[in-house]
């Protein structure tokens, strides 16, 4: 039975290595203003270990946040709090938000291929 | 039991270990957002001070355990080669997810070294790090005389602290222009400073810290460095350049009607034949091409052997 939930778990961290990005990007891009790491961690991290929604923990979005700002879909830039440390607050870039929605158009089209098939149209 | 404080310490070096034979530069870069997640969280979920332990456990909870965010930094680290993928891991993994060989990109050849962003990036840096050089060490040896002098009055602790803050500062540009023309893995987010600290606190962090002194050593030792990185590929770029101009002067020669004499010295003078002289000149350029070509080489193994000095130097264990 262990063995069944690692496999479980490497199955779920396979699917969301790339749904992670999308949901972190179509976040920052929908959102007005810049986010530091907590405020998106609360969004996306939102709930605990029962609920099945969670895919990623707090702290491996920031790996994530890091890629996508390589990729130059993301900006950052680190400022001065009133209370504690610095933050570091991230934005969409335009060819971020360029690039979300080319990743919409593929996602849909994932997530209704999944459908069909489990939905045993392909039978 | 542990405060809300050492759970955090020990949380960071719990991910430390976990990190353990991932890339220097990574395990910093994981480090310094961790500390900064959770000191924030802790900042925005304090309601009373008995419950500070409770929030904390919380919140390493909701941050996940060192094992899988340990993980997550490494995969990040092998999906994203620096720069010029100057780690041969980082090559290895670049090419395996762009399917492509890793012959491909390494430079065969004595003269496949033009083609190597690695040489350029070298040799630009040997030429400005007598600039660089010159400047890193005026200021570490200025911050660190005029701090030593104020110690006496009370200004000298913010004053101190700043400088010794600067220290940091410059070793992480340093460490960007390192990874940009050297392509070495640098941090890419300058190292925690926990603000919460006294200033008293923060100089004593700071004083004892041994990536501040080594980062005053590094911007010491630049000047020497910089002086002979600098001569060195002057020189030698100088000749090469010199010898390959050699068949212009022989062409300015000929029309003006030059005599090609070689030796002349009292009655003893040898003199070539137009044809002759340019020939030796021919031989003189394809020499500088030599020359020129064994300069890239030079360039890409300071820039190879600076690289990692830098980062014994720059990046904090």
């Amino acid at each position: 039975m262990v063995e069944l939930q690692e496999i479980h778990k490497k199955f779920q961290k396979e699917l969301s290595a790339g749904t992670v990005s999308l949901a972190l990007l179509s976040i920052l891009a929908q959102s007005g203003e810049p986010l530091y790491g907590y405020q998106i961690g609360k969004l996306v991290g939102a709930g605990d270990d029962d609920s099945p929604g969670v895919m990623v923990k707090q702290g491996a979005i920031y790996p994530v946040l890091r890629s996508l700002e390589t990729q130059g879909l993301l900006s950052s830039q680190r400022e001065m709090s009133d209370s504690g440390p610095p933050r570091r607050y991230y934005q969409a870039t335009n060819t971020g938000q360029e690039a979300l929605q080319t990743w919409i158009k593929i996602w849909e089209e994932t997530k209704s291929f999944v459908d069909n098939v489990l939905g045993g149209e392909y039978q | 039991m542990k405060t809300a404080d050492e759970l955090i310490k020990s949380y960071l070096t719990d991910l430390k270990a976990a990190l353990s034979g991932a890339d220097k530069a990574t395990v910093q870069d994981a480090l310094a957002d961790a500390e900064e997640h959770l000191r924030t969280a802790l900042e925005n979920e304090r309601a009373e001070a008995e419950a500070e332990v409770e929030t904390v456990q919380a919140i390493i909870q909701e941050y996940g355990e060192v094992d899988e965010i340990a993980q997550a930094y490494k995969n990040w680290e092998a999906a994203l080669p620096p720069a010029l993928a100057a780690t041969p891991a980082a090559r290895r993994a670049s090419s395996a997810a762009n399917g492509t060989s890793p012959a491909a990109k390494t430079y065969p050849g004595f003269f496949g070294v033009f083609a190597d962003p690695r040489a350029w990036g070298g040799l630009v840096f040997m030429l400005i790090s007598l600039v660089t050089g010159t400047l890193y060490f005026s200021w570490a040896v200025t911050a660190l005389s005029t701090s030593l002098g104020l110690m006496i009055l009370i200004i000298g602790i913010p004053v101190t602290i700043l400088f010794l803050l600067s220290f940091r500062g410059i070793a992480f540009l340093e460490g960007r222009l390192v990874e940009a023309l050297l392509g070495e893995r640098m941090p890419r987010r300058a190292s925690f400073t926990d603000s919460s600290l006294s200033w008293v606190e923060r100089l004593k962090v700071l004083l004892t810290g041994k990536a501040t002194w080594l980062s005053w050593l590094y911007m010491v030792l630049m000047l020497p460095l910089g002086v002979i990185y600098f001569s060195l590929m002057v020189t030698v770029l100088a000749l090469a350049l010199g010898l390959i101009a050699t068949p212009i002067a022989g062409a300015v020669m000929i029309s003006m009607e030059i005599p090609f004499q070689v030796i002349h010295s009292g009655d003893l003078a040898w003199t070539l034949s137009n044809s002759g002289g340019l020939l030796l000149t021919l031989v003189f350029a394809a020499l500088g091409v030599v020359i020129a070509t064994g300069a890239m080489h030079l360039a890409r193994w300071v820039g190879k052997v600076h690289s990692k000095f830098a980062k014994a130097l720059l990046v904090s264990d």
